[in-house]
């Protein structure tokens, strides 16, 4: 069985009208077995920027402090907060420093830049090769079903409350078909006013 | 040097997606008609969907030769039957003949996913999916193939209406309307052939009517026809077969297919 | 002796029953094919052919392949016919195992042979030949025991329309405007396409004939198994025509200066 679905979880991120909205599961398993169902996939880096890792919970929690440090040390040195886009290089040199013997993780970054609001997501592979996609982008175990449902639900410049009714409803119909996610949504929305977390009532089998 | 014995293989993948949705009093099965084999792509023009009766149309998908091969043994067994019985075999028949047929290859089996769409006798839209040794059920919708694990997720929000609430009293729709249905097969088929490389070309979409829906609107929408039955197998019915079809009430006034483009990268 | 009446006049096997002790709806039988472990079912192909190209044009079809039939890497036959008339309006092209192919051209013709003798007036097309033998290609994949081709039937329908399929030692089946199998799915298939799909006219003859050379000529630089010797069949209402063997003009001045061809040695 491969090391990317042992413990299960799939993060899924979107654009919207100046907003970015960023979603995982909550389930934590040992294969087959759910252990925890409280698990949080999707960390803030900044008060604008979130990155979400699906893969291998142990390498989950590691790279969340790693990347704490990595951000906190750029925040001292350069005497302010990181871009969206800098960051996601940030990740990709990270991984890509373990080319040989990576970390079974595959991260999703979404944020607004700092002068702009300009909307960013990305995610990378395992060691760390970039893709910056216009739409949405997906990983984790139901990273097919994901696929799916995003290209049929999403679409550009969606207000807000539009673009969480659709991540929500993209990520939890995803999650329900796969056996290695869901148990539970936690979906984040970023704005250049606010941010907010909504936990929504989802599946628990 | 030890021998090591390498086996004839009896099987390939031949890629493509099926897809069947029911209505109250209508029955919509479609498929991609891209034949590929690896990366390769064979023929962008293979068909997967198959008029059985003038009320049942049955999808393939999997392994192309044990796909055609199938096709044609169910023909073949639906025109003894309509010879014997002097009409054509009822929808939920088919079913149970289409499980009897694969689970007959149980220990060498088709490997062939059948999604079989028509209209019971009730009058009422059927789906019925098997798995390639026979297990099957009735459902209102189910996407199979190379592309299963994208569309069917969004079928389940958008026809079961899966992590929605209903309006404030009310309830979610038990049935959706044709044109609906249409709209949501080819949004399916479109995102399908986005992200999956074995999905495109062109889409097959045949619709079967109940005997007492009108097809006015459906035949208003583009590239939509109108097809006439017969128990034929490869589209050129020898005329005595015809008649013989003929004689038994096989007239597919109310079948229709609708042939559209999808992207070839 | 034997006491078992059943079992009189059959060879005697004393390792399955030495005292000729069971009974009679028991007995030992003999096996069903006494050779059955004799019988040695085709694993792999022995002498082979390459690539068959084939498309769709004005006319009718034109079909090509090389005249070389390969034992392994070496070049062993090299005035091999692999373009084979059947009936009057279609022609079959092989690749693979080119013993399977003699039986499958020994089979077609006897099967044309029985249709002249009923002397009906019917004849079978290309759509009859190639479902024909689809059902052989996929019984015998059925049984384990495959006929190891690649094979392409084209020809001119009875209704005028001009027909191209493909079928293969599974079974599998389909048919298009362009085909090409084996190595040719690689190097000749996005030419034929290049030339077919994106000509908003049907090719002519002439058209037809300059790519499928193309082609050829292609596949004999980059085909390791090929020969530049190769017949053009093509299937118009006037019938099936197999040309001569022809040979493509090729260039290997280019050669010499590629490290690895000339002769520097490092």
């Amino acid at each position: 069985m491969s090391i990317m679905e042992y413990n299960g979880g799939s993060v899924v991120a979107m654009v919207g009208k100046n907003c970015v909205a960023i979603a995982s599961d909550l389930r934590l398993g040992n294969q087959a077995l759910t252990i925890a169902t409280n698990f949080e996939k999707v960390f803030p880096v900044t008060d604008r920027i979130m990155l979400g890792m699906a893969g291998l919970a142990s390498d989950v929690l590691t790279l969340r402090d790693r990347f704490r440090l990595l951000v906190n040390m750029y925040t001292i040195k350069e005497e302010r907060e990181i871009e969206p886009e800098t960051f996601a290089h940030l990740v990709s040199s990270t991984l890509y420093e373990k080319r040989f013997g990576p970390y079974f993780i595959e991260p999703i970054i979404a944020g607004l830049s700092k002068g702009s609001n300009k909307p960013f997501i990305a995610s990378t592979d395992v060691i760390g090769c970039i893709n910056f996609a216009k739409g949405f982008v997906v990983c984790g175990t139901a990273t097919d079903k994901l696929f799916g449902v995003a290209e049929s639900l999403w679409e550009p410049d969606l207000e807000p409350e539009d673009l969480f009714e659709t991540i929500s409803q993209t990520l939890m119909n995803a999650v329900d078909r796969d056996a290695f996610s869901g148990w539970g949504v936690v979906v984040h929305v970023i704005t250049p006013e606010k941010a907010f977390t909504r936990y929504l009532r989802a599946r628990m089998d | 040097m030890p021998h090591q014995e390498r086996r004839f293989n009896p099987y390939t993948e031949n890629g493509g997606t099926i897809l069947a949705i029911a209505g109250e009093d209508f029955t919509v099965i479609a498929g991609d008609t891209r034949q590929s084999e690896g990366y390769n792509i064979q023929t962008r023009y293979a068909p997967k969907v198959f008029r059985l009766t003038d009320k049942a149309v049955l999808a393939v998908n999997g392994f192309a030769a044990d796909g055609n091969m199938f096709v044609q043994k169910v023909q073949q067994r639906l025109e003894w039957y309509a010879h014997a019985h002097n009409k054509p075999m009822p929808l939920k028949a088919i079913a149970r003949l289409i499980q009897t047929m694969l689970y007959a290859k149980r220990f060498f089996p088709y490997y062939v996913y059948n999604i079989l769409g028509g209209i019971e006798e009730d009058g009422s839209g059927a789906v019925y999916s098997f798995d390639p040794v026979g297990s099957y059920e009735r459902e209102a919708c189910r996407a199979a193939g190379a592309a299963q694990s994208l569309v069917q997720p969004f079928l389940d929000n958008q026809i079961y209406f899966k992590n929605q609430l209903p309006p404030p009293g009310g309830a979610h729709p038990r049935h959706l309307p044709l044109n609906d249905v249409l709209s949501l097969v080819i949004d399916s088929f479109t995102g399908a052939t986005e992200r999956h490389i074995e999905v495109g070309d062109g889409l097959e979409i045949y619709i079967v009517l109940a005997p007492n829906k009108s097809s006015v609107e459906l035949e208003r929408l583009p590239g939509v026809k109108r097809i006439q039955g017969t128990f034929d197998i490869a589209g050129d019915a020898s005329p005595d077969v015809t008649a013989a079809a003929a004689a038994v009430g096989v007239t597919g006034e109310k079948m229709f297919v609708m042939r559209r483009e999808l992207k070839k990268d | 002796m034997d006491h078992h009446p059943t079992n009189w006049g059959r060879p005697r096997d004393d390792r399955v029953d030495p005292y000729g002790t069971f009974p009679i709806h028991a007995r030992p039988r003999p096996k069903e094919d006494a050779f059955g472990d004799a019988v040695k079912h085709t694993q792999q192909p022995i002498v082979t052919g390459s690539s068959v190209i084939g498309l769709k044009y004005k006319d009718g079809v034109m079909l090509a392949a090389d005249n070389l039939a390969s034992y392994g890497s070496l070049a062993r036959y090299k005035d091999v016919q692999r373009l084979h008339p059947v009936g009057t309006s279609t022609i079959l092209g092989a690749g693979g195992d080119m013993s399977d192919f003699q039986y499958i051209q020994h089979t077609l013709d006897s099967l044309i042979i029985e249709e002249f003798t009923y002397d009906d007036g019917n004849k079978l097309g290309p759509t009859e030949i190639y479902q024909y033998l689809s059902r052989i290609m996929y019984n015998r994949r059925s049984k384990m025991n495959p006929l190891w081709n690649s094979l392409v039937v084209g020809g001119i329908k009875s209704d005028g329309e001009s027909f191209l399929g493909y079928v293969d030692l599974l079974g599998t089946t389909y048919q298009s405007p362009t085909i090409a199998t084996g190595f040719g799915s690689y190097i000749a298939q996005p030419l034929l396409r290049n030339a077919v799909d994106e000509h908003p006219e049907p090719l002519t003859e002439e058209e037809a004939l300059s790519i499928i050379q193309k082609c050829m000529k292609t596949l004999f630089y980059r085909d390791a198994r090929s020969l530049n010797k190769y017949q053009v069949a093509k299937v118009t209402a006037e019938g099936v025509t197999i040309s001569d063997p022809i040979e493509a003009p090729t260039v290997w001045g280019f050669a010499e200066g590629i490290r690895g061809y000339g002769a520097q040695t490092q």
